[in-house]
């Protein structure tokens, strides 16, 4: 079932912008990932989650691969722009162990 | 080699097994785990040429995990079939070493081991070598096995608590909208999510009619929706319209699938929700309407009971009184008596269509109006036409005033009248007839057709009694939906009539009241009596 899911990306250096628009499920997560994969060396992961205000678990379990990969390398994930109930999601699934939040895109890439 | 030689020298090894294992258990996933190992491998015995397989299931076909070089099809003859550990040492062969490993998760794995770089054959330090390291692979892949389910079994414990923090709060959430719409998207989106479908909508049917459809995300088609082989209903009826929460194609990592109870339960609880808030809007609104009516039946009241008289006039020679009794709904009705000076009192009694403030603010025009005319003594007809044209463009299609006047001249006995759509008026003569005074014209507001108000002249003698009265007497109804009738009115009138003004008036709403017994009074009660000694 296509449903609308939209991502572009910026990378500078090793930083990779990746923002994304819609529902983060499977579709939406392997979208995330298969971004991801497109660039190596990358050591910080911003996700800007402005324009997403809904997430399910395997659009999560989609996400925590990404933190497990960048985590073997050392490089770190920050979320920003977080609606909520999504930030809420995230905090109560653990994910904020292993990565990052900042309000702001600019706010990411100062970290 | 003697044993204590081989025993030292795998002393000397545990380290570096001990290490394995832990690089092995912190591999990402399997294939990484299966390359690492590999590594191990070609550190021990100097082998550059190794490849790895892996059988799925123990029936399923074997597929190439690692390898330098392009697979080569003919190098799976040299993997044997086993359903336990196996290990081949080959003679002047591709490879020198051929393994099966079965995993505990019915897995098989295939590794076959080119030449060692020395060009030497496997020793056997190197053969128990590598039977340890393969049962530290083996242990690794266990603990890994562990590890994955231990996050499966986090994932899903915390997914719990997730589904279960969603539920209240947007049981909470729910309840602050008031706007449906809001209502619903946020109902479709918490469902979806919680479910893990990969869409859903909401359907708001009437009569059988999709009146409206909703969706999240937003802009699918709805039919695929509905014709999905995977999906889940929930809905409930409330005013005579059907709301139906229907998800699609529930998601897992490997594709799509059919809804669980679990889902079941949770679209049934959001659904439960959305109807909770649905009727406690519609409630609320009834609320709010009630309050407003009776704010306004309070204006209306208090309008009604600025305009009707606190105390009626004494006239010589004659005894006058008269009541208002209103019903719970505020209605129209409306008396007055008013001195004129010279002698002369104007008795007036009328009744608006319609209840509410409207009648009674249309009461307000005609009073101030009717006090006006008044004070310039015109004759009654030409005071009828006047009011009629002010009421006609003052009033709605649908109100209107039926109303009486009499100016009594109190030295003649004269009475100058005009009935505009009222009840007829009775005059009782001392000898017992009856007399209907209905000389007049149209309610005042009806129509403004220019058609001329009559008026009548009668003289009152002694003992005669002039009854003004409302609808709200003779259509006084009991339990039985019965009405009091004229009938009734006059013979009370005849029978008692000899009693005081006052006594009178007390009796015959206290007759009314008996006979409607416990039914709720309908209309106002006006009546009105003037006796002439």
């Amino acid at each position: 079932m296509s449903t609308d899911f939209n991502l572009n990306s910026e990378l500078t250096d090793k930083t990779l912008v990746i923002t994304i628009e819609g529902y983060i499920n499977n579709t939406g997560g392997e979208k995330i990932v298969r971004e991801f994969s497109k660039h190596d060396n990358v050591n910080k992961l911003i996700l800007n989650l402005e324009n997403s205000k809904v997430v399910n678990s395997i659009g999560i379990s989609h996400l925590i691969e990404i933190i497990e990969k960048l985590n073997q390398t050392n490089g770190k994930l920050i979320f920003t722009n977080l609606d909520p109930t999504i930030e809420k999601t995230f905090t109560i699934m653990g994910l904020f162990q292993f990565a990052e939040k900042a309000d702001t895109v600019e706010m990411a890439l100062k970290s | 080699m003697k044993n204590n030689n081989l025993v030292e020298k795998l002393s000397l090894q545990v380290a570096s097994f001990q290490e394995g294992f832990e690089i092995l258990c912190k591999s990402y996933n399997f294939n990484e785990m299966v390359k690492n190992f590999l590594h191990l491998l070609r550190g021990n015995f100097l082998i550059s040429d190794i490849v790895a397989y892996q059988k799925k299931q123990s029936k399923s076909e074997w597929e190439i995990i690692v390898s330098k070089s392009n697979f080569d099809k003919s190098d799976l003859s040299f993997l044997t079939e086993s359903s336990n550990l196996s290990i081949t040492y080959l003679q002047n062969q591709k490879y020198d070493v051929s393994i099966i490993l079965p995993l505990s998760e019915q897995s098989v794995l295939g590794i076959l081991i080119g030449h060692k770089m020395d060009k030497s054959s496997f020793s056997a330090f190197d053969k128990i070598t590598l039977q340890i390291l393969l049962q530290v692979f083996d242990s690794a892949h266990k603990a890994f096995l562990n590890q994955r389910k231990e996050k499966a079994l986090i994932f899903e414990l915390n997914e719990k608590i997730v589904q279960l923090n969603n539920l209240i709060e947007t049981g909470i959430e729910i309840t602050r909208y008031d706007k449906k719409d809001f209502l619903f998207e946020l109902a479709l989106e918490r469902i979806t999510s919680l479910t893990n479908a990969s869409s859903a909508i909401l359907q708001i049917i009437k009569n059988d009619k999709v009146e409206e459809q909703l969706s999240f995300p937003k802009g699918i088609n709805f039919e695929e929706v509905l014709t999905s082989e995977f999906k889940l209903e929930s809905g409930f009826e409330f005013n005579h319209v059907t709301y139906l929460f229907t998800l699609a194609e529930k998601e897992t990592r490997n594709g799509i699938t059919n809804f669980d109870e679990i889902d079941k339960l949770l679209i049934d609880a959001i659904a439960k929700q959305v109807q909770a808030s649905i009727e406690y809007q519609y409630l609320n609104s009834l609320a709010i309407e009630k309050e407003i009516m009776e704010q306004e039946l309070n204006v209306a009241a208090s309008i009604q009971h600025r305009i009707l008289p606190e105390k009626l006039p004494l006239i010589d020679g004659y005894d006058l009184a008269g009541v208002n009794i209103p019903s719970s709904e505020v209605s129209g009705d409306y008396y007055d008596c008013v001195n004129l000076g010279n002698g002369k009192t104007a008795m007036i009694i009328a009744d608006v269509a319609g209840k509410g403030i409207g009648a009674a603010l249309l009461v307000s025009t005609l009073n101030a109006a009717l006090y006006s005319y008044l004070q310039f003594d015109i004759p009654l007809a030409e005071m009828a036409d006047r009011l009629n044209k002010l009421i006609y463009k003052s009033s709605p299609p649908d109100k209107f005033i039926t109303f009486f006047i009499a100016v009594l001249n109190s030295s003649t006995g004269e009475l100058d009248i005009v009935n505009a759509g009222h009840n007829p008026i009775l005059l009782l003569r001392s000898d017992g007839a009856i007399e209907k005074i209905d000389a007049g014209g149209i309610g005042l507001g009806m129509f403004d057709f220019g058609i001329p108000f009559t008026g009548q002249k009668l003289l009152m003698n002694s003992g005669d009694k002039l009854f003004l009265y409302t609808d709200g007497i003779p259509e006084a109804m009991n339990e039985n939906e019965e009405e009091y009738s004229d009938e009734k009115m006059i013979n009370f009138l005849k029978n008692n009539s000899g009693l005081p003004a006052k006594e009178f008036i007390d009796l015959i709403v206290k007759d009314v009241k008996e006979y409607v017994g416990r039914a709720k009074q309908s209309d106002d009660i006006t009546v009105l009596i003037l006796k002439k000694d």
